[in-house]
């Protein structure tokens, strides 16, 4: 048996639950009333924390930008800040790397205080701020010298051009390169120290997708070597491909928070099962009520749609439909991701940017 | 290290490279050929005839024959020393009183001597060559003439040292004063507000770097630049101008103190106007009229009273007049007091710049 704290995710109670590894239950908050699904693991707070932020809150003369907001990262874990434009990401990380001032709060880089210490972290950790642009006419190799000499710690700059998949542009100058090689090169600047931990403020904001996807790809690659990468982000998809867990921020607060899965099953609507150009559509949604599915819809086109809560459900209706010789053109199961999630907690569409 | 890859970027930018180095040799040269040429073919010489006798009239005539100069006569009550100071005259023969009575006198006695005087300016050597020449050789002529080669007649030189400069002597010193603000203000204005936006400034305060190793980098570099500037600029003054330049410890500390101010006054433009667009075109608003208000290109007496005051708080001035002083003029003194007020416009702007930086965010 394993005891585990969880925070209610709608009043922030606490409370701890007992159960074995893996095992899932409906619990209800003590406080609040609000039921939900758990899941007992190994328990984070078990673990080493690269970042621990607590209570920090940062004020501006008119408006609360980051509000009280407590999280920590776990060592060698992909930490992603997701949320909207304005919600108080980059405010929230710019905190964490100490350039701005949190106006209540404590933060720890490595167990130590960056009010006191910061001095004492900075050759372990890498940074790449948000719309970074680096010296125009250096080349890449240049550039990532340049920086590697800020450091006493260094990290082998061919190794990381070439883990970077740079060498064919190390002696092209910056102001050449395209958008994405230059978010590479940042990447790879953020590198030179060989950090513990890393910070990537919005990498791929203003990409197109295939540059957007090679950068995730050398992200992914930061985990394999062990680092602790926080990624601060506004698309979905960047956060369900690279992260192991997830806090969603909205107007300076953190409304969610858990791994991708944990999310999507305390949030997200359940899966939705599709059967395409289904024959005697009429019958089958009568059939499929009478079974105790009450979220069946159909387009009267013959293309039905029914929730379902786990995936066992499928199986039953699949026999069902065979059972009474149902004749269809195609299945398919359409997950629950962090769109619905988002459009659930906060009303409202986490859009891709409307430029 | 910074240096080396500060040094690198502006190689490569030809913008950079072209306002710093190209333009104010372009802007020399053209300004030098333009008022330096004026009267070169004709040499304009001064003759005060204080004899008055028809001897005198023959070396004046002998003089004016052979159609090198402009002369003009100078009335005999003129005070010549100040005659010369007053209107900056570069060359001047006096023909003493008792003139042809010494020749007279020579037929009798052997050691009879009568000198003209020279006033001659050291400074323009043309001017002084060619006088000098034509008044050995019509003398010579005469000598030969009057004693068979016995010299009844010499010349006694006399340098006048006035503040008689060429116009190039005025210009050289300025136009280092003045490209060494331009590069220091645009530079600095550069590191405020466009490495502010690219977020270089944040991401090197994660970095171990301290804010004083990142100042003194880049100035460093900035004088580098002025060091560089100077030295192509006097170049081409000795070269194409024939110029004389004195280079003393005082004109290096001049430059240095120059590109401490102008950064330092860079730094406050870019602290308040956040565009580096905009900041741009502050710094030229401010750099510009400073540049011709602070007698870069004209000598202050040349304009009206008002400007001249204006120009008595500009820190620009003092940099050209320091210089100018010292590289030209050779009034240490004189430029010593203006270095001491170049350090005090460099300390003030500098460590309000540093200070009213915004290095972090807010």
């Amino acid at each position: 048996m394993i005891e585990q704290r969880f925070k209610c995710p709608n009043c922030g109670e606490i409370a701890s639950f007992s159960g074995d590894l893996g095992e899932q239950m409906v619990v209800s908050c003590a406080a609040c009333n609000s039921k939900g699904r758990i899941t007992i693991s190994t328990g984070r707070e078990n673990n080493n924390y690269a970042i621990e932020v607590s209570h920090l809150k940062k004020d501006y003369a008119d408006l609360t930008a980051v509000n009280d907001i407590s999280f920590s990262v776990k060592t060698g874990e992909i930490f992603a800040f997701l949320g909207p434009n304005g919600a108080g990401k980059t405010t929230t990380v710019e905190m964490i790397e100490s350039i701005r001032q949190p106006t209540a709060g404590s933060i720890k880089l490595l167990g130590k205080d960056i009010k006191t210490q910061f001095n004492d972290v900075k050759e372990k950790i890498g940074i790449l701020p948000q719309e970074f642009h680096s010296f125009e006419r250096l080349t890449v190799r240049e550039t990532l010298v340049y920086f590697s000499n800020l450091y006493k710690k260094k990290a082998n700059v061919d190794e990381i051009i070439k883990s970077l998949d740079l060498i064919s542009y190390k002696n092209m100058l910056y102001k050449n390169l395209s958008g994405g090689l230059k978010q590479r090169v940042g990447v790879a600047i953020s590198l030179v120290n060989d950090p513990e931990i890393i910070f990537l403020d919005e990498p791929t904001t203003g990409l197109d997708p295939k540059a957007r996807r090679e950068v995730w790809d050398v992200i992914a690659g930061l985990r394999k070597k062990g680092k602790t990468v926080f990624l601060t982000t506004h698309y979905m998809e960047e956060a369900e491909f690279l992260a192991d867990h997830i806090a969603v921020i909205f107007k300076g607060k953190i409304i969610a928070e858990g791994t991708l899965e944990n999310l999507i099953r305390n949030y997200g609507k359940s899966s939705i099962l599709h059967i395409k150009k289904c024959k005697n559509a009429t019958d089958v949604i009568e059939m499929l009520k009478q079974e105790g599915y009450d979220e069946v819809t159909s387009d009267g086109n013959g293309d039905i749609a029914i929730k379902i809560d786990y995936k066992e459900r499928v199986l039953e209706i699949l026999s069902h439909l065979r059972h009474d010789c149902i004749e269809y053109e195609s299945l398919d199961i359409r997950r629950s991701n962090l769109e619905e999630v988002f459009l659930h907690l906060t009303g409202l569409k986490l859009t891709e940017d409307k430029q | 290290m910074d240096f080396i890859y500060s040094v690198k970027g502006w190689y490569r930018s030809r913008g950079g490279m072209f306002w710093s180095l190209a333009f104010p040799v372009i802007l020399i040269l053209l300004f030098g050929a333009i008022f330096s040429g004026v009267g070169s073919s004709k040499y304009t010489l001064y003759i005060q005839d204080q004899d008055q006798t028809e001897m005198s009239k023959v070396l004046n005539v002998a003089l004016n024959a052979t159609k090198l100069f402009n002369i003009n006569t100078v009335k005999t009550d003129v005070n010549v020393t100040s005659f010369i100071k007053e209107k900056n005259i570069k060359g001047l023969i006096v023909i003493p009183k008792g003139f042809e009575q010494t020749i007279k006198n020579s037929f009798v006695n052997p050691s009879a001597r009568v000198n003209l005087s020279f006033y001659f300016d050291p400074s323009d050597q043309t001017t002084t060559q060619v006088i000098r020449s034509v008044i050995s050789g019509i003398l010579q002529e005469m000598n030969k003439n009057l004693s068979q080669g016995r010299t009844i007649i010499g010349v006694s030189e006399i340098s006048t040292i006035t503040e008689n400069f060429n116009y190039i002597d005025f210009f050289l010193p300025g136009m280092i004063g003045f490209t060494i603000m331009q590069g220091a203000i645009y530079g600095s204005i550069e590191r405020n507000t466009k490495y502010r936006k690219d977020g270089i400034l944040r991401k090197l305060l994660t970095t171990p770097i301290t804010r004083t190793e990142w100042i003194l980098a880049k100035m460093l570099f900035m004088m580098f630049l002025a060091a560089l500037t100077t030295a192509l600029i006097t170049i081409i003054g000795i070269l194409v101008f024939g110029m004389t330049v004195n280079f003393s410890p005082l004109v290096i500390i001049i430059l240095i103190a120059t590109s401490f101010l102008f950064s330092g006054m860079g730094m406050l433009i870019g602290r308040f106007v956040k565009e580096e667009e905009t900041a741009d075109t502050a710094a030229g608003a401010i750099s510009f009229p400073m540049m011709f208000l602070a007698g870069t290109f004209f000598p202050l007496e040349q304009m009206p009273q008002f400007l001249q005051t204006i120009a008595h708080v500009l820190p620009l001035y003092y940099v050209n007049e320091g210089l100018r002083n010292s590289m030209i003029y050779m009034n240490q003194t004189e430029s010593m007091i203006n270095g001491a007020v170049v350090i005090i416009f460099a300390a003030v702007f500098f460590i309000t710049g540093v200070l009213l930086t915004k290095w972090k965010e807010d």
